[in-house]
């Protein structure tokens, strides 16, 4: 029994280790999908590091690497999720409009058994957001699935942009105006919060700069302006400095935030669901703004009747840069197959049906410089797939981060959990629902206060 | 006019029945005719490791004034024959609400703009001292003391920032003269209020930077100010920032609960930001980062509370396929089911095969069984790692608090670490070595006195000292209940989760056999019936749907104890959340 404690603890210990772990590996002789540069045959990637160090053909094993038989496989780059809740504790902070302030990187949880679960899914990093409930609300976190260890920082991936959730439309309209009788309750609403935040983050900004001018002349013995985390995270986005990913749908309210986006400066945007996309396709590719929509999901409320699958071919073929994301911890374990729809709406190439998963949502989290697509020097974020990803019949077989093995189909035990509740109770069934948009976590006790009134 | 008449004859009554209470206490403060004892012929343990056999302990006006084998009593001593006794140092424990009041939850209305509450409603009342709702007579201060404990640092009640801690003796005439230390501590908790800014534990972490951020500015503001007040703008007063200040100067540490693994790590990102001095308390999950707890140099209080053990009659002997039917087990291998239809004709008891259920769910329980010895063996690991801790009774049932010390003694835990963990430890995290821990000349006369070793399964603790009072515990058999397990009655609930605290009544009735009942939150002051109620042993369960847009079922599993459950609530897809509850005694 003992031995099993000291083994478990081990194991524990072991994961703690790998957390930051860069691995070497040689992937030989597979299809490797670049994505970027086309696809190249019975190749190999070595792997040094944690980074894609060379492609090509007959490379040898450097001693010691491990090395996995790629013949017959398909390698490609690891998915990303541009639009995803897992592994955070908390995703709504609901009880006001805009809280620029609160952010995901505090309560990353890399506990969550649904990590794993994306892993399983060829997901190498996802974008933990905060959800949909206000106006502004807080930032999100792009992590890295290093599933196993205990360290929610171990899970960010270091240097990536910061950003941040807006939200237009229904949501911050029904919690706030519907549940509290607070602006916004229109769109208008939401416009004028989003408006004023940024006046009121300028005026901030302005405050401090001459706060901190006026301390350099001798003498000055001024008050310094009250200190306001909200407005000093506003004054960022002012700044340039967090990319704004707004959850909206219809076309009139996402042209409105290019405007307030064009009145105040704001250049960094991706559009997040935005099925009304198709629309205003190239107002959004001549802003240079981005969109991240589902492949096929649509009216589960009013705002997103008007929608259509061929969303995400007609805003590639406008020149928006465009991914498919999951919102959802089940729909990210197949999001090769989301990706695979724009091929039968739209007739997208491979490479354009990739993107969508790959190289597009890098460049919308701004870390496209170093994953999104295999080539020597990026990080060694690497699915491996049987058959072709958008086959039908993809499957995938190992799941690589930093050039760690993640996920192994062939060794892949029933229970991953890394930490078990003492207190569960084993008889309770786990129910599953499906489809709920987690963008609303969080926000349930104001309608329960609303279906009292 | 009549609530002052009502009032005073409330106080005329527990004037009546006050000799009563007294009485029918198990203990009572020997009148204090001198204050020089002398605990004679007993077995000392000085500090951990450091034993007298037959000695003496002499005491006198509250501190300990001779130790040792041979030495001459004072003629005026009150001599205690503690012949074949152990004595020890008093235990200190690092944070509960020992003596402390609970304020009464009133409903209030729910202020307009839910993001801007005033802010006692976002529980930051820091300004708060806890000497404010201290009580010497409060029932867990003799609860703590019969089990040794004479010291402990006790915090107010709420969440956020509920105010400053104490280091109080367990016992005492006054508030005042329980307290050592005022003012040891700001206390915080990573919870936010429901429905109210802050709500999540995200929140509660940038409202914690921003309020520490503005201390700081406000304080050295302040500080320009006062050098020379001419010429500018007084700055604000403001007791919230202004409680920040003894901790920006360093001078007392923020003491934070946290239990989990994810919150002690969030705790550290607050000090790696902030810059603050931690104590970390109730930790129940400290092992998978012990390195980080480590190189952090927080000081640490390890939860005496531990999960219960599993229970042979709960580990699946064959006999798992009986509730299948109902629960979950259409969820597995359809195999599964077929069983479970077996098992309903009631063929005769033939050994059959283990069901993919039943070995799924024994594979589950030894997890579950590991985990628990994860639990178990924390403070042994802390022990083995070098790092100095102490223990906090905060949710610890005291009446579970020795047997959980013995079960970590099993795992791995030496003797002389507990010992040095409930005394030495402490003392020195508090900074109170010059004048407790041990049992040496000038210390305090805290003092636990036991007639057996102390970590004995059967030791009965005899005599406790607390600042030179003697509290004497008859050497009673523990009567035994009857055992019975009740399910009716009016139950006030409180929950946690990401989202915030909830509480709220569960009101359960039962007609022959036949449960029915209600449960209604506190914040929304909706009623909504409860369904499937059963007991099974102790073991309560009960569904209810839960109206948020959608209706979720919500399942919640409890084992009763007493008058108290604790248990999970599951919500669906939402995870599954603590929930305990106090039953009102006369309403079962």
């Amino acid at each position: 029994m003992k031995k099993i404690f000291l083994l478990l603890a081990l194991s524990f210990c072991a994961a703690w280790a790998v957390a930051q772990d860069k691995g070497n590996m040689l992937i030989k002789n597979g299809t490797v999908l670049t994505v970027t540069k086309g696809t190249l045959t019975e190749t190999d990637v070595l792997v040094k590091d944690g980074k894609i160090s060379q492609i090509g053909k007959n490379i040898a094993a450097p001693q010691g690497a491990k090395v996995i038989d790629a013949t017959g496989l398909f390698v490609m780059p690891g998915i990303i999720d541009a639009h995803s809740h897992i592994a955070i504790d908390g995703i709504n902070e609901a009880t006001s409009p805009v809280t620029a302030e609160v952010a995901e990187g505090d309560v990353i949880n890399p506990l969550q058994i649904s990590i794993y679960r994306a892993l399983g899914g060829g997901v190498t990093a996802v974008h933990a957001m905060h959800g949909s409930a206000n106006a502004i609300g807080g930032q999100c976190e792009t992590l890295k699935l290093r599933y196993g260890t205990f360290d929610g920082d171990a899970m960010k991936m270091e240097g990536a942009p910061r950003t941040i959730k807006f939200a237009l439309g229904e949501n911050p309209t029904r919690v706030h105006g519907g549940g509290n009788n607070i602006v916004p309750r229109t769109r208008m609403g939401v416009e004028f919060v989003i408006r004023k935040s940024f006046s009121d983050a300028k005026k901030y900004m302005e405050d401090w700069d001459s706060y901190n001018k006026n301390k350099l002349v001798k003498g000055f013995r001024g008050a310094p302006p009250v200190y306001n985390l909200r407005l000093e995270t506003l004054a960022e986005i002012l700044k340039g400095n967090i990319i704004i990913h707004c959850h909206s749908y219809r076309a009139d309210e996402i042209f409105m935030l290019l405007k307030v986006c064009k009145d105040f400066g704001i250049k960094r945007i991706t559009f997040q669901h935005v099925n009304e996309g198709f629309k205003v396709a190239p107002e959004l590719a001549a802003f240079g703004a981005m969109a991240s929509v589902f492949s096929d999901w649509w009216s589960y409320k009013f705002e997103v009747y008007y929608s259509t699958a061929y969303n995400a071919a007609i805003l590639t073929k406008n020149g928006v840069v465009t991914s498919i994301n999951s919102d959802d911890a089940e729909m990210m374990r197949h999001l090769y197959h989301e990706a695979a729809k724009t091929q039968k709406y739209g007739q997208l190439s491979d490479d354009e049906a990739l993107s969508l998963i790959t190289i597009n949502p890098a460049k919308q989290l701004g870390i496209d410089s170093r994953t999104g697509s295999l080539e020597v020097g990026k990080d060694a974020d690497i699915a491996i797939f049987k058959n072709h990803p958008l086959s039908i019949y993809g499957v995938p077989q190992f799941t690589i981060v930093d050039g760690i093995v993640r996920f192994d189909r062939a060794n892949d035990p029933a229970d991953m959990r890394l930490m078990v509740d003492p207190k569960q109770n084993i008889d309770e069934p786990t129910f599953i629902e499906k489809g709920r948009d987690n963008c609303m976590d969080g926000t349930e006790f104001l309608f329960s206060e609303t279906d009292k009134k | 006019m009549i609530k002052n008449l009502l009032r005073s004859l409330a106080a005329a009554l527990v004037c009546l029945w006050w000799p009563q209470l007294i009485s029918a206490q198990d203990e009572k403060p020997v009148a204090p005719v001198g204050r020089t004892y002398a605990l004679i012929n007993a077995t000392i343990v000085q500090a951990p490791g450091r034993k007298i056999e037959k000695g003496t302990v002499v005491m006198k006006d509250g501190l300990i004034t001779a130790v040792g084998a041979g030495i001459s009593i004072p003629p005026e001593a009150i001599i205690i024959k503690a012949d074949s006794m152990y004595v020890y140092a008093g235990f200190i424990d690092g944070l509960s609400h020992a003596g402390v009041t609970k304020p009464k939850e009133e409903k209030q209305e729910k202020p307009k703009d839910p993001g801007n509450p005033p802010a006692d409603r976002a529980g930051i009342t820091p300004q708060n001292d806890v000497r404010n709702w201290l009580n010497p007579n409060d029932k867990s201060v003799e609860d703590l003391r019969n089990l040794g404990f004479t010291v402990s640092q006790v915090v107010p009640y709420g969440n956020f920032l509920p105010g400053s801690g104490a280091i109080v003796l367990l016992g005492g005439k006054s508030p005042d003269d329980m307290v050592l230390v005022n003012n040891s501590a700001l206390y915080s908790e990573l919870t936010g209020t429901q429905g109210l800014y802050p709500n999540t534990v995200m929140a509660v972490m940038a409202k914690w930077r921003e309020l520490y951020k503005n201390a700081s500015l406000n304080k050295s503001y302040s500080s320009a100010y006062a050098s020379n007040r001419s010429g500018i703008t007084r700055p604000v007063s403001d007791r919230i920032l202004e409680a920040f200040y003894p901790v920006i100067d360093q001078r007392i540490p923020v003491l934070f609960k946290s239990e989990k693994v994810m919150e002690t790590q969030r705790v550290f990102t607050l000090k790696n930001d902030l810059g603050f001095a931690l104590t970390i308390a109730d930790v129940k999950e400290g092992w998978p980062i012990i390195n980080k707890i480590k190189s952090s140099n927080a000081k640490v209080f390890l939860s005496l509370d531990l999960p219960d053990e599993v229970k042979k009659e709960d580990l699946p002997a064959g006999q798992a396929g009986k509730k299948d039917d109902k629960k979950g087990a259409n969820l597995l291998a359809g195999q599964a089911r077929k069983d479970s239809v077996k098992t309903e004709t009631k063929k005769p008891e033939v050994k059959k095969e283990k069901t993919p259920f039943d070995l799924e769910k024994e594979v589950l329980e030894k997890r579950k069984k590991d985990a628990i010895a994860l639990y178990t063996s924390q403070s042994s690991s802390f022990s083995k790692a070098g790092v100095e801790f102490g223990f906090s009774a905060l949710s610890a049932k005291t009446k579970d608090i020795q047997a959980n010390l013995r079960r970590m003694i099993a795992a791995g835990l030496t003797e002389d670490a507990a010992l040095t963990a409930l005394t030495v430890a402490p003392a020195r995290i508090l900074g109170l070595t010059d004048r407790m821990g041990t049992i040496d000349n000038g210390k305090m006369a805290n003092l636990v006195v036991s007639d057996k070793p102390y970590f004995n399964e059967k030791a009965k603790i005899r005599y406790v000292f607390v600042d030179g009072n003697l509290y004497k515990m008859e050497a009673k058999e523990t009567k035994k209940s009857d055992g019975k397990v009740v399910a009716k009655g009016n139950w006030s609930y409180t929950t946690e989760s990401p989202q915030g605290a909830g509480s709220g009544k569960i009101v359960i009735k039962e007609d022959n056999g036949n449960y029915s009942g209600t449960i209604t939150s506190a914040s929304t002051g909706k009623e909504t019936e409860l369904r499937n109620i059963s007991l099974d042993g102790s073991s309560l369960s009960f569904s209810y749907d839960y109206s948020m847009g959608a209706t979720v079922k919500i399942d919640v599993t409890v084992k009763i104890d007493g008058d108290t459950f604790e248990g999970t609530l599951t919500a669906g897809q939402y995870g599954s959340f603590p929930i305990k509850a106090t039953r009102d005694p006369k309403s079962k």
